[in-house]
């Protein structure tokens, strides 16, 4: 065997961080420029991959490319600061380099999602990886049915990206539902679970699909309420997540029974997570 | 076929311990391991299998993936390949299936290993047959057998006073190129067989997946790592960075790690799947004989390769083969 | 010229202002010492200690306040209490005890510090540098060191049948009684080997079995059995097995808090030793004088038949290892761990080691990397061993467990030893914490 032929899958490419906002309480959106050779390995990805992020000296971690490449060229990650590696990227600021491999995973089939209304439905943090979806939509307006977009969070300290929630409501035929699990004074929105806010809503399941992501529980109790309301869990899509130490489908962690979240997933529709051996719960 | 003398072989070993490093069964304070062996005289002649398996061999317990420095804002990565040809001798058969398990997974199936498949490129594996099968093996039950070839370069069977040799491959051919050995023309002798379990369907394993019969045999598991580190098929591994002494310089690990364990899938913020024993040992015996040729092929065989190291190795008894005969029933 | 690296764990009211009079006396003190102030040398526990000389420091002092001039009143007795506990275990593993000192110095002693200080760096300097390192050759020599063990001791079990019997007899009760939801206890698996088994109903009870090869240690199921995970109905009361050795460690856990007496119905057996897999007594039997359990609830078998003299003193391998050199033992120590694959089958068939997240497998490489090379399996090894001291029993499962052969109970056993001659103190015969442990509350568990 020729030594030369390999790549490294486990190299990873420089990228630059150009800016660092806070997105909510304890979580950080970082901005990155991939350098050299990582722009071109990231030139196309599609919502819903996710990437490994060093923070050089800790160990990496996988995350969910929150933007879309037409709007870059840069990869959004969204840091929720709760671990080891996670403290570290906390850490940075402009201009550390940390290091990014992917684009990983399987994405959503936003081709099978045309002429369709689309429901996303984000609770907490798991809202960065449906933010693609959202820009994907905004951008190609036409190619799309109608965008309903249900958003929640514990409190409004932790809601993520409050301020795109203009540029979205302001798109033509969409609409933004908010809600929080602890008000605090100044919220004068929906208050209560994001089930409660999806039986509110009742939007219809014709010619539709949902696109969920928050924690686990959230997406199993989301799931039985969208059966209830005649969806298909065909045609509700979901993005799990996994402790990872590869994302290449070899160091073995991430399994639900006989699938790999990193290969096989992280998306899936209902009916798949509801078919694997073990539960994501 | 040819005949290779004890005599000759022992050179031949010697000759090969010479140029480039010869790993060998030795016994390494009463325990026997396949362990580098400066000359022939180091080998433990005799039946039994190493403790470990080959796979140290080839997906080593810890291994550096790169160096990382830190210099100012810049950050310098290197890969760390290794590198350097190595023999292994006296492999058993029931290792070099587990070879063949593991390279389902780094090599045929993408991406490639680098780390992997450059050590399986640089190492030439002399198996060598059983004679006979011990008391916890069941390899012939896996689809294997004590005299089974497949892995294997170059592979030796006993006879009274030398062994049988076959050449397997081009490797095998290579190392052998300062031989000339008699031709062997007779029958091979036969190992004795242990009595063949009676295994469950592989696609059948998926229906025993919420039966009560797993928190039972489970809860005598102290949730070690033992299981996973002897046998020649369990390949999970965690990666980290860790601090070299000289400051900025890190190098990113990779190194074994087990299901077995309680905090396996912890997520960070607490979330702790297979909290429970049953969840684990299901999800390693599920993972052996299911979910792993599921997800690398392995032309739908199970990923394990009956040498009962785990059955001999566990401190509490927990009995590979006890599972399989209740699904088997 | 070699210059040793010291590092001095100074304490800010004593130790580390006397360093300043030092200094402002313009004494003249070596330049090697590193100072760390802490706030108390209490606060220098042995963990950062070992940790330190990992690190590559060739010598750590340690200096606090005198004894009763403590700023936090007794701080610095708990320096006192389990630094010589450390230092004893660092010299077993074949560290110099001269590169560890522990010393008292108050804020005006400038001279003292000084004096102090140039005579641990003369000291350490004449060592030379730490070598926690081995070359492979050496490690095959060490290896083929085997230390003396006890002669074999033949033996028979005594009436292994009666106490099968008279423990299936009480489990049957207990269980039918419902005033126990479980037993933990022993049977023979379908390929003939002795495990531990846990029996919930009455008609399973002739499952358990008594046997000279009952060796395993069953209260280190108790932890989790009586605070089961995921909101699972926690058992009223958990009925165990257990030997002279093993009933230890039920009083360590109660003292501990790990759970209550009253959760346990301990079926103590009156114990002629465990077999070792050949016929012979287990070194931990032979050198053992308990016959019957500190802690039962019921005692199966007759204690007035049984012989209550060990046949064998100590283990001998100690007495050598203490006889080597400082050299001699860390190639052994070294040597032995090079083998150890960090399984953690030690540490878990033990029933004291039961942290939540065990300091040496933290997520953020705190106290030891991840990787299974021969530092950090030296670390991890003399670390548990240092986390036993004054709570080890000495069922010895660990060293039974380890798949390598690596004589880790030397290491338990030695600081068992410590123990004993420095606070008189045997684990586990009473529900009392270890003496190097403080209780914050200033309250023992009485027994």
């Amino acid at each position: 065997m020729n030594d030369t032929t390999y790549q490294n899958p486990m190299m990873p490419y420089l990228g630059k961080i150009t800016e660092v906002r806070d997105l909510a309480s304890e979580i950080k959106l970082f901005r990155v420029k991939m350098l050299n050779g990582g722009s071109q390995a990231f030139a196309d990805y599609k919502p819903g991959q996710f990437a490994f992020v060093s923070a050089f000296g800790y160990g990496e971690a996988p995350f969910g490319i929150a933007n879309v490449p037409q709007r870059g060229p840069y990869l959004d990650f969204a840091v929720n600061r709760l671990g080891n590696v996670t403290t570290a990227l906390h850490e940075l600021g402009d201009g550390d380099l940390i290091g990014v491999r992917g684009p990983m995973g399987n994405w959503f089939p936003m081709e099978e999602f045309r002429d369709k209304n689309l429901i996303v439905i984000g609770g907490g943090i798991g809202g960065a990886p449906l933010r693609p979806v959202i820009q994907h939509v905004l951008d190609h307006r036409a190619e799309y049915g109608h965008l309903t977009i249900l958003w929640a969070a514990r409190h409004p300290s932790l809601l993520v990206f409050t301020d795109e929630y203009d540029e979205w409501s302001a798109a033509p035929d969409i609409e933004l539902h908010l809600t929080v699990d602890n008000p605090d004074q100044q919220w004068d929105r929906n208050v209560g679970l994001i089930t409660q806010l999806l039986e509110k809503v009742a939007p219809s399941p014709l010619n539709a699909v949902t696109i969920t992501c928050g924690p686990p529980v959230m997406i199993h109790f989301v799931g039985k309420l969208l059966e209830k309301m005649s969806f298909d869990p065909a045609q509700n899509y979901v993005t799990l997540e996994a402790r990872m130490h590869c994302g290449l489908g070899k160091c073995g962690r991430c399994n639900l029974g006989e699938k790999l979240v990193c290969v096989d997933g992280p998306v899936f529709t209902m009916k798949e997570a509801g078919e694997l051996l073990e539960s994501f719960l | 076929m040819n005949i290779i003398t004890q005599p000759q072989l022992v050179s031949w070993l010697d000759s090969i311990a010479k140029e480039r490093p010869l790993i060998a069964p030795r016994n390494v304070a009463g325990v026997l391991l396949y362990r580098p062996v400066e000359n022939s005289s180091e080998i433990a002649w005799g039946p039994t299998r190493p403790l470990m398996s080959v796979k140290d061999v080839l997906f080593p317990p810890t291994e550096r993936l790169l160096t990382i420095e830190k210099v100012g804002l810049e950050v310098k990565l290197t890969d760390t390949f290794p590198e350097g040809n190595v023999v292994v001798f006296g492999v058993r058969p029931c290792d070099a299936r587990g070879m063949q398990v593991l390279d389902a997974l780094f090599i045929d199936t993408e991406p490639v290993d680098p780390y992997y498949a450059r050590r399986r490129g640089n190492t030439t594996l002399i198996g060598m047959a059983c004679r006979e099968m011990g008391p916890s093996c069941f390899c012939t039950s896996m689809g294997g057998a004590p005299d089974d070839t497949s892995g294997a370069d170059i592979f030796l069977t006993e006879l009274p006073g030398g062994f049988v040799l076959q050449v397997l491959t081009e490797k095998g051919e290579a190392l052998l190129s300062e031989l000339s050995l008699a031709g062997f023309y007779g029958e091979l002798p036969k190992p004795s067989y242990n009595r063949p379990l009676n295994l469950v369907e592989r696609d059948a394993w998926p229906t025993h997946f919420n039966d009560e019969y797993w928190e039972s045999m489970a809860e005598r598991c102290l949730s070690c790592r033992i299981c996973a580190y002897v046998c020649p098929t369990c390949r999970c591994f965690a990666v980290r960075d860790e601090a070299l002494l000289a400051p900025g310089q890190f190098e990113r690990i990779r190194c074994w790690d087990s299901c077995a364990g309680e905090n396996y899938r912890r997520i960070a913020g607490g979330h702790k799947p297979r909290a429970e024993k049953g969840e684990r040992l299901r999800n390693r015996f599920m993972c052996k004989f299911y979910y792993y040729s599921e997800q690398y092929g392995l032309d739908k065989t199970v990923a394990c390769t009956g040498c009962g190291r785990c059955v001999d190795a566990c401190p509490v008894s927990v009995d590979i083969t006890e599972v399989l005969a209740e699904f088997g029933r | 010229m070699y210059e040793p690296k010291i590092i001095a764990f100074l304490c800010t009211w004593c130790s580390y202002t006397g360093a300043d009079s030092a200094g402002i006396a313009r004494l003249k003190s070596p330049a090697n010492i590193r100072a760390i102030r802490v706030p108390c040398s209490g606060r220098v526990s042995p963990e950062i200690i070992m940790r330190t000389f990992d690190q590559g420091a060739d010598g750590v002092l340690v200096l606090g306040c005198h004894i009763g001039e403590c700023h936090y009143d007794t701080g610095n007795h708990r320096t006192a209490k389990r630094l010589p506990i450390v230092q004893a275990l660092m010299e077993f593993a074949g560290l110099d005890p001269q590169r560890l000192r522990l010393d008292w110095v108050s804020a005006s002693e400038g001279e003292r510090f000084a004096n102090i200080t140039n005579e641990f760096v003369d000291g350490v300097r004449a060592l030379g540098p730490v070598r926690w390192r081995v070359t492979s050759n050496q490690l095959r020599a060490a290896c083929e060191r085997v230390l003396p063990s006890i002669e074999p001791v033949e033996y028979t079990a005594s009436d292994c049948a009666g106490k099968t019997e008279a423990i299936r007899a009480r489990v049957k009760e207990l269980l039918s009684s419902r005033e126990a939801d479980c037993a933990i206890g022993y049977e023979v698996s379908p390929r003939g080997r002795t495990r531990p088994t846990f029996v919930y109903r009455p008609e399973d009870v002739e499952r358990l079995v008594w046997n000279p090869d009952c060796t395993h240690n069953l209260t280190t199921y108790l932890r989790e059995k009586l605070h089961p995970e995921k909101g699972k109905e926690t058992p009223k009361k958990v009925a165990v097995v257990v030997k002279p050795c093993d009933s230890r460690a039920i009083n360590v856990l109660v003292a501990e808090n790990a759970f209550e007496r009253e959760q346990v119905y301990a079926i103590g057996v009156v114990c002629d030793g465990i077999a070792d897999g050949k016929g012979s007594l287990q070194t931990r039997c032979a050198t053992c004088a308990e016959r019957i359990p500190f802690v039962y609830d019921t005692l199966i078998g007759d204690p007035s038949t049984h012989d209550t003299k060990p046949s064998s003193p100590v283990a001998p391998g100690i007495a050598q290892l203490s006889e080597s050199t400082s050299a001699e033992r860390m190639e052994f120590w070294l040597s032995q761990f090079d083998r150890c694959i960090r399984c953690y089958a030690c540490r878990q068939a033990c029933p004291m080691c039961d942290c939540p997240t065990c300091l040496y497998e933290r997520d953020d490489s705190t106290w030891v990397g991840m990787g299974i090379g021969l530092n950090e399996k030296r670390t991890f090894h003399l670390g548990r061993a240092y986390h036993l001291a004054g709570r080890c029993i000495g069922c010895n499962e660990c060293e039974r467990v380890c798949p390598m052969n690596i004589p880790i109970g030397y290491l338990n056993q030695k600081l068992v030893q410590e123990i004993e001659n420095t606070f008189a103190f045997r684990a586990g015969l009473t529900p009392v914490v270890s003496p190097i442990v403080t209780v914050l509350a200033g309250e023992y568990k009485e027994g």
